[in-house]
């Protein structure tokens, strides 16, 4: 679940790699969003980037905990998942970096692979129930391997203008729902959503039903302190946290190097996460390099803060 | 407001919020500024629809009097009969119908095609007097992303409503505004001055905040430096000295050769006669030179 920031869009560029990245690899997708036409959004998908290197990408667990600068899916799936798709189809890499300015082709996009719901105008929730079920018991989890997998895309799930959005304990229940459902089959949701819509009491509950929770945060245009306290603030466009990680069926815990991280668009076509970094102090304030200081954004501080 | 909405984007929309009673002041202000501008034609908007609550519909032909073109503004009357007691046909209680009233008003302002309206709402708290709070963001978020909509602003009285109900508003704004007076106990008297916030979000997901001072008069309000400026060190604004010594400045290619053919010297021996010839036509007289452009401007995300 991503909490989105009210005054930016960026739960929109993750909702795109997200998408993006499941139908370039075979994997349907569910897509539910207040617009009264989400078929639109679907043309902003980006394709994937051309890659640098024609390597096979070799899955070793130790070598994706390097790759910083990259969309790290890694945290929505369990360990068990992750292998599925690698060598399988040799035609594409499992691809993390994707083109902004480069639209996805459209045989991507066709009815089969994609399916569309508008939030807006339901008066509850059990069309989406019913919509979520029917797509989920297409990728039902079996013992054997895995040949299929599916992806759901809700966006902004409690947005003001749906009819339901001041039905919280309906809403909840649905998340609930739709957890245990894609916990029995081969597929993955992610649900953004604005907190500061949501009563803080329910705001709590749904931060605490999410696998994985990260937030995004918008950032302020020409402030000083910031751009003197961190390096790159002119390429950044927000900042990216990450609250909680996927945890299931395991007692060992994620430990994180950082949880905050900036969000920027590199030559304005690819998305790059950074830990941020604190430009270096001027010596002659007198407070020596190394103390820390805030240097994040975000005044949401994770479970995993220390 | 003015330049409106790029196409397959949300227009933009404002929300002028306010707890002190000068709010009403500001919409009053944004409103003869956008109509001036739409009627002048220097905005996308070839039109104007103003939904009426708090005030009647002659109020706003009074305001907009001088140089009102009945064309180009169109006023819904939502303030005579809102419940429609008299006139069983007109309700504002259901959305959709005054989606429907709007959007008929300002296509037949506009006539169809890629022409674009704009809407303005003198106060979204009557709205949600007597609609629910989602059907009032349907409806804003509908206006938004109707393709023939140039640009939307409304009222909202912060300190009507529980907190949620300003949240939603800003949430589904492009821009919020809010006034501040400079002293808070000094509202029952004579209100003198007072800070003008604006919150902008922009399209490459940044927020710009900016903010002025503003005279609050009993006639309205005004801007005490014109156009938001920036907080910044500098000093960008110039003073009617450097104005006239820029003024003064004579261009490198601009001056007339005083009846002379001009002629540059390129480092040959010979200028043959008519050889070089610079022709300079400056883009524009009134276009400020080092004007604003942000190279971020078409970042879209």
């Amino acid at each position: 679940m991503v909490m989105e920031d009210a005054e930016a869009p960026h739960h929109m560029l993750l909702l795109r790699n997200f998408m993006s990245q499941g139908l370039v690899h075979n994997q349907p997708l569910l897509y539910a969003s207040p617009a009264i036409d989400p078929r639109g959004f679907l043309g902003t998908l980006p394709s994937p980037a051309a890659s640098k290197d024609e390597k096979s990408h070799k899955h070793d667990p130790d070598q994706e905990k390097g790759l910083r600068i990259a969309w790290q899916y890694k945290k929505y799936f369990g360990e068990s998942q992750l292998n599925f798709d690698g060598q399988r189809d040799g035609k594409h890499e499992y691809s993390n970096e994707f083109d902004l300015r480069k639209p996805l082709e459209r045989h991507f996009l066709s009815a089969q692979r994609v399916d569309c719901v508008s939030i807006q105008d339901s008066p509850n929730l059990s069309a989406l129930q019913d919509r979520s079920a029917t797509f989920l018991s297409q990728y039902p989890r079996n013992d054997g391997s895995i040949s299929c997998a599916g992806r759901i895309a809700i966006q902004s799930f409690s947005a003001p203008q749906c009819a339901y959005s001041n039905m919280e304990w309906d809403m909840l229940s649905f998340i609930r729902s739709l957890k245990s459902m894609v916990r029995s089959s081969n597929a993955v949701a992610l649900i953004t959503f604005p907190p500061s819509l949501l009563s803080p009491s329910f705001c709590k509950r749904w931060q605490h039903m999410a696998d994985t929770l990260l937030s995004v945060k918008a950032i302020p245009d020409e402030d000083k302190e910031l751009s003197q306290l961190l390096t790159g603030y002119q390429d950044m466009v927000g900042f990216l946290n990450v609250h909680k990680v996927a945890r299931i069926n395991t007692q060992v815990p994620v430990i994180l190097d950082a949880t905050t991280f900036s969000i920027k668009l590199q030559k304005r076509r690819f998305l790059v996460l950074e830990c941020l970094n604190q430009a270096p102090v001027d010596g002659s304030s007198g407070t020596s390099y190394g103390t820390s200081g805030s240097c994040s954004g975000s005044s949401k501080t994770g479970n995993l803060d220390f | 407001l003015r330049d409106g909405a790029l196409e397959g984007e949300h227009a933009p929309a404002l929300t002028i919020k306010d707890s002190i009673p000068f709010g009403f002041h500001v919409f009053c202000h944004v409103l003869s500024q956008l109509s001036s501008f739409i009627l002048a034609g220097k905005s996308q908007s070839g039109g104007l629809v103003v939904v009426s609550f708090s005030r009647s519909p002659s109020f706003y032909l009074e305001l907009l009097k001088k140089g009102i073109d009945v064309v180009s503004i169109q006023i819904l009357d939502c303030y005579s009969d809102p419940l429609g007691w008299k006139d069983r046909l007109k309700d504002v209680k259901h959305m959709d119908k005054l989606y429907n009233s709007i959007v008929e008003r300002g296509k037949g302002l506009i006539g169809g095609g890629k022409n674009r309206f704009s809407v303005a709402i003198d106060s979204v708290d009557e709205m949600s007097r007597h609609a629910s709070t989602s059907s009032v963001a349907g409806l804003l978020s509908n206006l938004r992303s109707h393709d023939q909509v140039s640009s939307i602003f409304w009222l909202l009285h912060s300190d009507l409503h529980e907190a949620r109900v300003a949240a939603v508003l800003e949430y589904l704004s492009s821009m919020v505004t809010s006034l501040e007076p400079e002293n808070l106990s000094l509202i029952e008297h004579n209100l003198k001055k007072g800070k003008f916030h604006v919150r902008i979000k922009r399209r490459n997901g940044r927020v710009r905040v900016m903010s002025e001072e503003v005279h609050i008069e009993q006639s309205g309000i005004s801007f005490i430096n014109q156009g938001l400026v920036p907080k910044v060190q500098f000093s960008l604004e110039l003073s009617e000295k450097e104005r006239i010594d820029r003024a003064n400045v004579v261009l490198p290619f601009e001056h007339q050769g005083n009846g002379k053919p001009i002629q540059i010297y390129d480092g040959r021996r010979s200028l043959a006669d008519g050889g070089g010839e610079i022709i300079y036509f400056r883009d524009s007289d009134d276009e400020m030179p080092d004007s604003d452009e942000d190279p971020d401007d078409d970042l879209d995300i």
